[in-house]
């Protein structure tokens, strides 16, 4: 009995310290910190911080953008604002639906704050919360406690303005890419977009959406006039590095559907496209191995019917 | 039999909640195939069958589309000759996922398709014989999501295209020896366990039941579908034309839709 109170009490403890921790943040100057997550696949050795996660400051208040895959995550990112400012945390914008970047939201609640989305990503979570709960439980295990599905009240159909205060961000909401519910986050005072998972850097494209869709957005952003960018996962980046960074993933995705499209006509078999395509692209990415199969095993079905 | 398919999925569907609140670590579980077993196998011995092999990934890469590839080392001659070989997902809300009913047309029977996966589970492949002996092979898959799913796009224009059949056999083909047929059909298979987002209820089971394939007017092979097999079905198998000729296909969905097509094999 004694050994449960005491075990009960430090477990309280860890909690409580886990709690206060805030999360680490890189301050880009001009009211824009990011968080950068760890390089980790879901499936593997997963802690609920691999996505970047940022906060914006105005001179009314503030923007989240992406809030992490736990609610741990998320109490963490707000202790990090608390740190930097006490003004109203008015916004929490995710970048798209997948379960890194959104299972932090819960802890914003206690703002009041708006929470804002592409206008299918209530719809997009809905349809995928028994299983993003479940394996995410699967996966995290106590580390997920008190995470759950907070969905958007603001929807973007195409664009939308966010004031912050003497700083407006634009929302640009996209067709079917990376998923599909993807939005980008654009600060004229700071030139800086946020890409959400649009762009991959360092770590393997996922494709959970539509690769003809994502490849035409690619073309879209080669024009952005954002002088930095923020990707969803992996370091900021600077001047004309985003642009070629963009290139790199760009070159990634039709390496990938030419080579599926070369293993469809030539009557191979998925199994095996899945060791060999796009695998010039290996020595390139991080994960490579898990997400490029993943990728593979996603788009080859749908491309069989070209 | 709707009444028992019924009951069998509710029975699943509750199993499924029971192991969810157990499971913490992502593996899968033995103690449901004596479940399974007794649903659909009642009370009948089961033998080993190491003549029944299976190609799988330890780790699926993607749920909705398991690639599976299942191998019977034995013709028809055999004295144990599987007849029907029945393929079973211990741990999806409906386990059976095909059941493939064997002529001497296949050879040694080998087929690959894709399957769903709901979570990490053991596969089952059950081969049945003319007198009802039944033999058993197992493999373990991991996996994640595969059978809730996404519901989406324009139900006008999936379904204009369900249906919608491509096939072909591998060239050259020598006549008397193994050749390799690839039948895709389009079809969203909805489980009956999609939510309906609009009526909060569920978006009704719509999939393709079966598919019949002749080769030259004579059986080779007839599937009957459940919905653990993957959207869009794929099935990729030996069978062994003598002489040049059409194979053919009759494939059936559960609203009675039939779809039929055929590829020619020339010398």
């Amino acid at each position: 009995m004694l050994k449960k109170i005491i075990l009960g009490i430090t477990s309280l403890f860890i909690f409580h310290f886990a709690l206060a921790a805030p999360l680490a943040m890189e301050s880009l100057g001009n009211g824009v910190y990011v968080h950068h997550g760890v390089h980790e696949d879901m499936s593997e050795g997963y802690h609920a911080d691999i996505c970047n996660v940022s906060f914006i400051v105005g001179s009314k208040g503030i923007a989240v953008i992406d809030t992490g895959g736990s609610l741990k995550t998320g109490q963490a990112l707000r202790e990090a604002i608390r740190k930097v400012s006490n003004l109203p945390i008015l916004y929490v914008i995710n970048t798209h639906v997948h379960p890194d970047h959104i299972f932090g939201n819960a802890a914003f609640i206690q703002d009041k704050a708006t929470f804002v989305g592409h206008e299918k990503l209530p719809d997009a979570m809905e349809r995928r919360r028994e299983n993003y709960l479940r394996i995410n439980q699967q996966w995290l295990g106590d580390t997920f406690a008190g995470s759950e599905i907070v969905k958007p009240s603001m929807l973007v159909k195409t664009t939308a303005n966010l004031d912050l205060g003497d700083r407006t961000l634009l929302l640009t909401a996209y067709p079917t890419a990376h998923t599909n519910t993807d939005l980008t986050v654009f600060d004229h005072k700071s030139a800086t977009l946020w890409t959400g998972d649009l762009l991959f850097v360092e770590r393997t494209p996922s494709i959970d959406g539509d690769i003809k869709g994502w490849l035409a957005v690619i073309n879209e952003l080669k024009t952005h006039e954002a002088e930095f960018a923020i990707p969803g996962h992996s370091s900021s980046l600077k001047d004309a590095n985003w642009k070629k960074q963009l290139n790199d993933q760009e070159r990634y995705l039709w390496t990938l559907l030419n080579d599926i499209r070369a293993s469809i006509k030539k009557g191979e078999v998925m199994e095996k496209a899945m060791s060999t395509a796009a695998a010039s692209e290996r020595s390139y990415w991080q994960l490579f191995d898990i997400v490029n199969r993943r990728n593979v095993n996603n788009i080859y079905p749908g491309l069989e019917w070209e | 039999m709707k009444s028992i398919n019924l009951a069998l999925r509710l029975i699943f569907a509750g199993l499924g909640l029971i192991s969810f609140s157990l499971q913490t670590h992502a593996e899968s579980d033995p103690s449901k195939w004596p479940l399974v077993k007794e649903a659909f196998f009642a009370q009948r011995p089961m033998a080993d069958a190491p003549f029944i092999t299976f190609v799988a990934p330890r780790r699926a890469e993607s749920g909705a589309q398991v690639p599976l590839e299942i191998a019977i080392d034995q013709t028809q001659a055999d004295a144990n000759a599987i007849k029907t070989l029945y393929l079973l997902v211990d741990s999806n809300p409906i386990p059976l996922t095909a059941t493939y009913h064997l002529t001497d047309k296949l050879g040694k029977f080998k087929l690959a398709t894709r399957i769903r996966m709901e979570m990490d589970s053991y596969i089952r492949a059950v081969g049945e014989t003319a007198d009802g002996k039944l033999f058993l092979a197992s493999v373990e898959i991991r996996a994640a999501g595969g059978c809730g799913g996404t519901v989406d796009g324009d139900e006008n224009a999936i379904r204009a295209a369900a249906g919608k059949i491509k096939m072909n056999v591998e060239s050259p083909v020598k006549f008397g020896d193994a050749a390799s047929a690839t039948f895709i059909i389009k079809h969203p298979m909805r489980t009956g366990l999609q939510r309906d987002l609009v009526s909060q209820g569920f978006v009704p089971a719509f999939y393709i039941q079966k598919a019949a394939f002749t080769y030259n007017n004579e059986p080779v092979m007839n599937v009957d579908f459940g919905v653990g097999t993957s959207e869009d079905p794929y099935l990729r198998f030996n069978f062994i034309p003598r002489a040049p000729g059409v194979l053919a296909v009759n494939a059936f969905d559960n609203d009675g839709k039939e779809f039929s097509h055929q590829a020619e094999v020339k010398n």
